[in-house]
């Protein structure tokens, strides 16, 4: 053995090298975050929990129930029933749930739908102690929309709500000239 | 009174026992990387047998498929090896885009691409850390975790999610990236190639890292090549073959990079492989940036591409004109929404090749989905390379070879 191996063995040098890495990192700047108390800044289209758009302007939901959602689900989470109001014709949404629990995050609900309405929130600390909790219906998912949208910035804008780079033949035409709320 | 049982009541009341007797490792066993059962004889200490037994993660992925729409089975293949998402999406979809013909915009190959070896080095993190910390240095996990957090966020800006990205779909990608995630991927590229020495620091030319993986589970090129190991595993044992090289697909023919190659074929050379394809994919990603610069503005989605939501059956379209007396002669005309035939398509995903078959009968949903899965050839490859090692040894073997569950029990 040479005696640079010698050296090397009976000193452990490569141990050394080591340490003196993880004693250098003990003055690192720390990259833990406290999480409860602090928090990660979460990114733009983060794919959180479900809310239905409340349009500023009618204080309703926007959708107008066209089942695209419900049948894009791969999970098939969503639950739609529709009626024709009588006089004008027009659609009513009468029952629109979400199933959180099913639901893969895959946000091709907020991509096809052509108004707009649903949205998954950059929220994602959201618990319940039973399955009807995160079952979440027309109200709940308005009131969703509620408590998300008082901590953003307005306009919100999602970027599913119109992607990036797609093009414009590719979107429905409301998708198209979206605006944020 | 059972044999098993017997064989218990001798261990306990003998003092010598010369027979082999039965251990069950796993499937909970935290160095099983996910719920892998195997089944040793053991000698002494010495393993006679291993019997893997498998199954405990079946979710039947290739016959949900069959009831889901193309665009709804990009879904499943997120979770199959969960921990690079990115890199089951793109072979998945260049599988049903040569069903269909189809033509993907150059800046939609340049971003799968770049998140195809972000999440290799996304998986060769976690693999190096979980690896480390099963033969005992924990230090490399923190350290691993941490720069694959940065990744992660990186993906968390490009699609909104950080683990089941579902970032490219049939066609294109989801998404187009921002200037912020470029900036950022530059920023990453900087700075990872510094991280690797501090790994390399810390377990190189450890003596206990260097005793508990050299010279364990040689497998020589001929053998590996047998067993059908494929990936950094297969290049560990010195036989350079690639499919981003041998079967280019995206734009790899255009990208400059080596194949990592490791002659001696034993866990310390397959350690290897995979940091110096650390080094290369981070170079990769480095030179689709320079490429992405030229195609800004472009789009990302193909012409043709069909639509995330896609017809299940075929479609139906009324016939065109009504015959003038007889009205409709036909009710409608039935179009394919995939032309039928079958295709396989393999790409290189961090765990080696990752096969889609797909047979199509020309409704929206594959008629049959088979998914050639590295990790289950792997693992039918791990009885032949642990014979005759210490039980110690094993988890060397286990965490050698790369194997999540997920994949191997779709
Ligand atoms: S995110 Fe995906 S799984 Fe969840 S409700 Fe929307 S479409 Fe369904
Ligand atoms: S796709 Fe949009 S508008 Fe149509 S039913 Fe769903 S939420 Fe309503």
């Amino acid at each position: 053995m040479s005696q640079q191996g010698i050296f090397t063995r009976v000193f452990l040098l490569e141990i050394l090298k080591g340490l003196s890495l993880t004693f250098r990192k003990l003055f690192a700047k720390p990259v833990t975050v406290q999480y409860p108390e602090q928090k990660k800044p979460l990114a733009p289209g983060f794919r959180g929990r479900h809310a239905l758009v409340r349009d500023p302007e009618t204080g309703k939901d926007r959708c107008i129930g066209c089942y695209r959602c419900a049948q894009v689900c791969p999970a098939q989470c969503i639950f739609i029933e529709t009626e024709r109001d009588p006089e004008t014709r027009k659609r009513i949404v009468k029952r629109y749930e979400i199933d959180a629990l099913r639901c893969i995050f895959c946000g091709y609900c907020e991509e096809v739908c052509p108004v707009n309405a649903i949205v998954l929130t950059e929220f994602y600390e959201y618990s319940g102690y039973s399955r009807q909790d995160l079952y979440f219906n027309k109200e709940k998912l308005l009131q969703n929309w509620d408590e998300f949208i008082v901590t953003q910035k307005r306009p919100y804008f999602n970027p599913f709500w119109r992607p990036r780079g797609i093009p414009v033949e590719k979107l429905p035409a409301p998708k198209r000239k979206a605006e944020g709320v | 009174m059972a044999p098993t049982l017997e064989i218990i009541k001798k261990q306990q009341t003998e003092d010598i026992w010369d027979e082999p007797y039965f251990v069950n490792m796993g499937p909970q066993h935290p160095a099983t990387h996910g719920v892998l059962r195997l089944f040793l004889e053991l000698n002494g200490e010495t393993i006679v047998r291993c019997d893997p037994r498998i199954g405990y993660l079946h979710r039947g992925v290739e016959k949900l498929s069959e009831f889901r729409t193309y665009a709804q089975d990009m879904l499943l293949t997120d979770r199959l090896d969960y921990i690079a998402s990115a890199a089951n999406n793109v072979g998945y979809c260049l599988a049903v885009e040569k069903l269909m013909g189809l033509e993907v915009p150059r800046r939609a190959q340049i971003l799968r691409v770049i998140a195809c070896e972000m999440a290799r080095i996304a998986s060769h993190l976690l693999w190096l850390a979980t690896h480390a910390l099963d033969i005992g240095a924990m230090t490399v996990f923190l350290y691993c975790f941490r720069d694959r957090e940065w990744l992660l966020d990186i993906f968390e800006m490009m699609c909104g999610a950080r683990l089941t990205v579902s970032y490219p779909r049939i066609g294109g990608v989801r998404m187009d990236v921002t200037p912020e995630i470029i900036d950022e991927l530059y920023k990453f590229t900087e700075e990872f190639p510094k991280r690797i020495p501090e790994y390399e620091t810390l377990i190189d030319v450890n003596r206990i890292w260097l005793k508990r993986t050299k010279g364990i589970a040689v497998v020589s090129g001929q053998e590996a090549v047998n067993l059908g190991l494929t990936g950094p595993s297969l290049r560990g044992s010195g036989v350079p073959y690639d499919l981003r090289r041998s079967v280019p697909y995206l734009i790899y023919d255009e990208l400059d990079f080596e194949v990592a190659v490791e002659f001696e074929g034993d866990v310390y050379a397959r350690y290897r492989v995979r940091m110096k394809e650390m080094r290369e994919a981070n170079k990769i990603i480095r030179q689709c940036l320079d490429k992405l610069s030229g195609t800004e503005g472009e789009p990302v989605l193909a012409e043709n591409a069909p639509d995330l939501l896609m017809p299940f059956g075929k479609i139906k379209r009324p016939q065109a004109a009504p015959h003038p007396k007889k009205g409709y002669v036909v009710r409608g005309v039935e179009l394919p929404v995939v032309p039928e035939g079958e295709v396989y398509v393999a790409t290189e995903v961090p765990k080696g090749e990752l096969g889609f078959y797909i047979v199509s009968d020309g409704t929206g949903h594959p008629w049959r989905m088979r998914i050639r899965a590295p990790s289950f050839v792997h693992i039918s490859a791990i009885p032949a390379m642990c014979e005759g090692q210490m039980v110690a040894d094993l988890i060397a073997v286990i965490g050698s070879v790369d194997i999540v569950l997920g994949e191997c029990d779709r």
